[in-house]
């Protein structure tokens, strides 16, 4: 199939160019970071582990940077990011594995709920002009989808966090949670993501809200839906089989761009929150100057992102029928 | 600048303009406003407000007052200066893909669609950590870096969307430079475009500065919105219970933010007037009761006057039209571009969409006060009553809904329930006009511009309606196409008796298919006639004209003169006859001053002409008939005896 073919290609290519930045974005800076970095870690390393590292960013001159590039795209294709620095001798890999899930889970859910949110609100005030209502959440959205993430986090574990302590104030499990998968366990880590899903919840909507409400707009103005009109259809078939079939489609199309922006908001989120996310680890590898452990998630970050925009792309197939015959 | 102007008088583009107008305020006059330097830790930590302290002081003594002020300085350059590099990174970028094309447009394609999908805030955390320290330049360089591709994508497509228009076409053919087809034709129509995209870009460079200061790449010792709540987070503010040093900032950030969103959607809905906040007013019947319709009418319009409420004012498209459509006619309404005449049937179909609008008169169907009809019941009436083919009906199908789900649910709609009855009807009107019943199981892009039409005209026919109004349902197809599917109308018409207002620019078809025929000129009825009398005794100078306009297939060879001056604005108001700046035989201090009348000249034959008017002299007209250059009214308009047959058409033959 072409349209998916060509998707699959822009997927790769854009791998590709994250792994290209990660080799790129040290050699590239002037001050030569990875010294600075090596030095700080140099009394509390192994040599041998130095020696490795040194290696991996092509401090010891063995070989020429074309050939280190292949080395380290064949790493990556093996799933080899080395060693983390700071949790040494921990393999990333390991960290990352360990990670994912708590993101995946969180920002998955959330931003799964903020589209079906966002997006009903959206028909809504899109199909509704004129209401109040409806024309008030265009300003609340635009608002809402100004606050920095990380800053309505801090608010919310201020308030009931903090000073009303309805919930924890971070981590994802209490220190004994009891056994994995149990009833415990589960209330424990339901505790613990309320506050981090609600933010990113709210701070998300806004987004979803006014994409959808734009798209309702323009297919309000379409020909096709004029005709429903005069044929004189129920409201709920209109807005079910003509305004929002054909309105989805665009917000899925733009599901790629606003999905990158949400997982960088989901980051600091869980930052604040010490959710151990990729986001969270993220934050320890810049603070404590691990950039094997940041490159590796950052292109984690943007493998899950490229997959989480394929599947939408798949989903586009099914829903729209000049895509399936490679039209559009 | 007209753009501006609209937008200022937009009440969220003004509260966006005016949150940014404070904030720039509060940066520019920090020193005016404090005493204090927002550095400086002359203070004992964490005291409360106080008249001296209006938020208190920081963990380490400094006035969190003065630093809320002169943040803004620096959050407000970041935004500018990094929304402004990467508008300008998207403005080269996409006008350059769009202009070139070939492969330089598809390697910047496939950058731009790397960039979009590359989550941006862990790119330029990464990027940031490496330049680590030197001030806010390394921060704005890398937020430009990142956030260029939404707007490059943009750009990209309105600039190609552009460099097809007839004036670029039409530039690159007059030998134009480049460089001047880009500055002088292109970029001038994309200003609003670029402008809300420099708002988006400035938005996203505040949030990605903000955060990237909160988890402390970049430089921390600057005082921006964003590295006081890095200071706040270090220093354990909330655990302090200092929550306003966490607050303020962020307020001042997310407020920032909404004025550049507001700036951004007013703008943007200047290009895409669509996306308006504009409402959709319900119809409401407040307007003066209109005459009494004619009983034997199965449509009635009285009086109609349709506008468009726009901000410079109404435009009054449709000005008090009256007519009559009797069981089983074909009436054709003719006239050109702009002349209202779609508007006029959209309006009577009660399918205008805002900022169209009735202003009075009334719509009578089979009895029924269509103006005034609830939603439900008028929703009833609907394609039972009457049906409507449109203009463009490449697009009046749903793209994503099966041909069979369109024409099942018309039927549906009105009480057809039964599969088999549905699946019956379905090919019984598919092979009335003329389709193959499998076309019903494809989507609408699988047809040709004909097909669409001719399974647009079966869901017309579906449940046999009294009446079918046609707005041109033919103007897009290919000649041939067009003379099938109005002989199949034709056709379907005589068999069913089912009346038509057929709609179109082409005055020779209406005469040819018509029983009877309506001018329209500027919103205005100018002539009604049987078809045969009107093409035989054209009476309004604007009627003779367009006869003119084509030519008879036997006779001798004569010059085609079109009609030279242009319609008048619909926006203004008209003392006298709309087309009097461009008739041959006006009569200045009659025609430009009375208020337009109808006059009846023979027994089915009304024209809006003073030529005809009674009350004025015959001198008056002679005078008037005489100025005339003899191409325009070869006879003098009382004799009626000489008789011509109508000229075939050669639409139709």
């Amino acid at each position: 199939m072409p349209y998916l073919l060509r998707k699959l290609v822009i997927l790769v290519f854009t791998l590709w160019m994250a792994a290209t930045l990660n080799f790129v974005l040290p050699r590239l800076v002037p001050g030569d970071p990875v010294s600075v970095m090596l030095a700080k870690y140099q009394g509390r390393l192994d040599p041998s582990a130095v020696d490795a590292l040194k290696i991996a960013y092509g401090l010891n001159d063995l070989g020429s940077p074309v050939a280190q590039y292949f080395t380290y795209l064949g790493q990556i294709l093996r799933g080899d990011f080395g060693r983390s620095i700071s949790l040494f001798p921990t393999p990333v890999s390991d960290v990352i594995g360990q990670a994912l899930p708590y993101t995946l889970g969180l920002v998955g859910i959330t931003t799964v709920l903020s589209f079906l949110i966002g997006s009903a609100l959206g028909v809504y005030s899109g199909w509704r002009r004129g209401h109040p209502v409806a024309d008030a959440l265009t300003p609340i959205a635009l608002f809402l989808n100004s606050m920095p993430y990380f800053w309505f986090a801090l608010l919310m574990l201020y308030m009931f966090a903090f000073k009303l302590r309805w919930f924890p104030l971070g981590g994802a499990l209490d220190p004994f949670p009891g056994p994995a998968f149990s009833s415990g366990w589960w209330s424990s880590l339901l505790r613990h993501s309320m506050l981090p899903v609600f933010t990113i919840l709210i701070t998300s909507v806004g987004g979803w809200l006014l994409t959808m409400r734009n798209n309702v707009v323009s297919v309000t103005s379409e020909d096709y839906l004029a005709f429903a009109r005069a044929k004189g259809l129920p409201e709920r078939r209109i807005l079910s089989r003509y305004v929002l079939r054909n309105a989805l489609l665009p917000s899925f199309t733009s599901f790629g761009m606003a999905l990158g922006f949400v997982v960088g908001g989901s980051i600091l989120t869980e930052i604040v929150f010490s959710y151990p996310g990729l986001g969270f680890y993220l934050y320890q590898a810049v603070v404590g100057l691990d950039y094997p452990l940041m490159q590796a998630l950052f292109f984690i970050i943007a493998l899950t992102v490229l997959a989480a925009n394929f599947a939408v792309d798949l989903l586009n197939v099914i829903l729209d029928p000049r895509i399936r015959e490679g039209r559009a | 600048m007209n753009g501006l102007r609209i937008l200022l008088r937009q009440p969220r583009s003004l509260v966006g303009a005016g949150i940014l107008l404070v904030l720039l305020l509060m940066g520019l006059l920090a020193p005016v406003l404090t005493p204090y330097n927002p550095t400086s830790l002359e203070f004992s930590a964490y005291m409360p407000f106080s008249a001296q302290h209006p938020l208190g002081t920081t963990a380490i003594g400094q006035d969190i007052f003065s630093q809320l002020l002169y943040g803004a300085r620096l959050t407000l350059l970041v935004g500018a200066v990094a929304g402004l590099i990467a508008t300008l990174l998207s403005v080269a970028l996409g006008l350059t893909a769009a202009y070139v094309g070939g492969w330089v447009d598809e390697a910047i394609n496939a950058l731009i669609n790397v960039f979009l999908v590359l989550p941006g805030l862990p790119l330029v955390i990464i990027a940031a950590a490496f330049l680590r320290g030197g001030g806010v330049w390394p921060v704005i360089l890398v937020i430009s870096l990142t956030g260029w591709a939404w707007g490059a994508r943009v750009l990209r497509a309105q600039a190609m969307a552009l460099r097809e228009r007839d004036f670029v076409q039409a530039a690159v053919a007059s030998g134009e430079g480049p460089g001047r087809i880009i500055f002088m034709e292109i970029l001038p129509n994309m200003t609003s475009l670029i402008a809300a995209n420099f708002f988006g870009a400035a938005l996203y460079a505040v949030l990605s500065e903000a955060g990237l200061s909160f988890i402390g790449v970049g430089d921390v010792s600057l005082v921006t919105w964003g590295t006081m709540l890095y200071w706040a987070q270090a220093k354990g503010a909330l655990l302090q219970g200092a929550w306003w040093w966490v607050a303020m900032p962020g307020l001042g950030i997310a407020l920032l933010g909404t004025s550049f969103a507001l700036l951004n959607f007013a703008i943007d809905q200047l290009g895409n007037p669509r996306l308006g906040w504009g409402s959709v007013k319900s119809f409401r019947r407040t307007l003066p009761p209109a005459p009494a319709p004619n009983p034997n009418a199965l449509l009635a319009v009285r009086d109609l006057d349709v506008g468009y409420v726009t901000p410079q004012g109404t435009v009054r498209a449709v000005r008090k039209v009256s007519l009559d459509v009797a069981p089983g006619e074909f009436v054709g309404l003719a006239g050109e571009s702009g002349c209202g005449k779609s508007t006029l049937a959209f309006a009577a179909t009660r399918l205008l969409n805002p900022p169209g609008e009735v202003l009075g008169g009334s719509v009578t169907l089979a009895g029924q006060d269509l103006l005034a009809l609830a939603p439900e019941a008028l929703r009833q009436v609907r394609w039972k009553e009457f049906s409507v083919v449109f203009q463009a009906s490449m697009n009046v199908l749903n793209p994503v809904l099966k041909i069979r789900e369109q024409v099942y649910d018309a039927m549906q709609a009105h009480g057809i329930t039964d599969p088999a009855k549905l699946d019956a009807r379905a090919r019984e009107l598919f092979s009335m006009v003329g389709i193959q019943t499998r076309y019903l199981d494809s989507y609408p892009h699988q047809l040709s511009g004909g097909m669409k039409q001719r399974v647009v005209i079966a869901i017309a026919l579906a449940l046999e309606p009294k009446l079918i109004v046609m707005d041109e349902p033919t103007t897009a197809l290919d000649v041939v196409v067009q003379r099938q599917i109005l002989q199949e109308i034709a056709e379907v018409r005589r068999r069913l008796k089912i009346s038509i207002v057929f709609i179109t620019h082409d005055l020779s078809l209406l005469v040819e298919m018509s029983d009877r025929v309506a001018i329209m000129y500027a919103g205005e009825l100018v002539e009604q006639a049987p078809a045969h009398e009107l093409y035989a005794h054209p009476a309004h100078p604007y009627t003779q004209q367009l006869m003119k306009a084509f030519p008879p297939m036997t006779g001798p060879r004569e010059r085609r003169s079109g009609i030279p001056g242009r319609p008048p604005s619909l926006s203004e108001t008209l003392p006298g006859c709309p087309f009097f700046e461009r008739c041959a035989v006006r009569m200045p201090g009659i025609c430009d001053v009375k208020p337009l009348e109808t006059f009846r000249i023979a027994e089915a034959h009304t024209v809006a002409c003073f030529l005809y008017d009674p009350a004025v002299s015959p001198a008056t007209k002679e005078l008037a008939l005489s100025h005339a250059p003899n191409s325009v009214i070869a006879q003098p308009l009382v004799s009626q005896e000489v008789r011509l047959e109508p000229v075939p058409n050669p639409a139709l033959h």
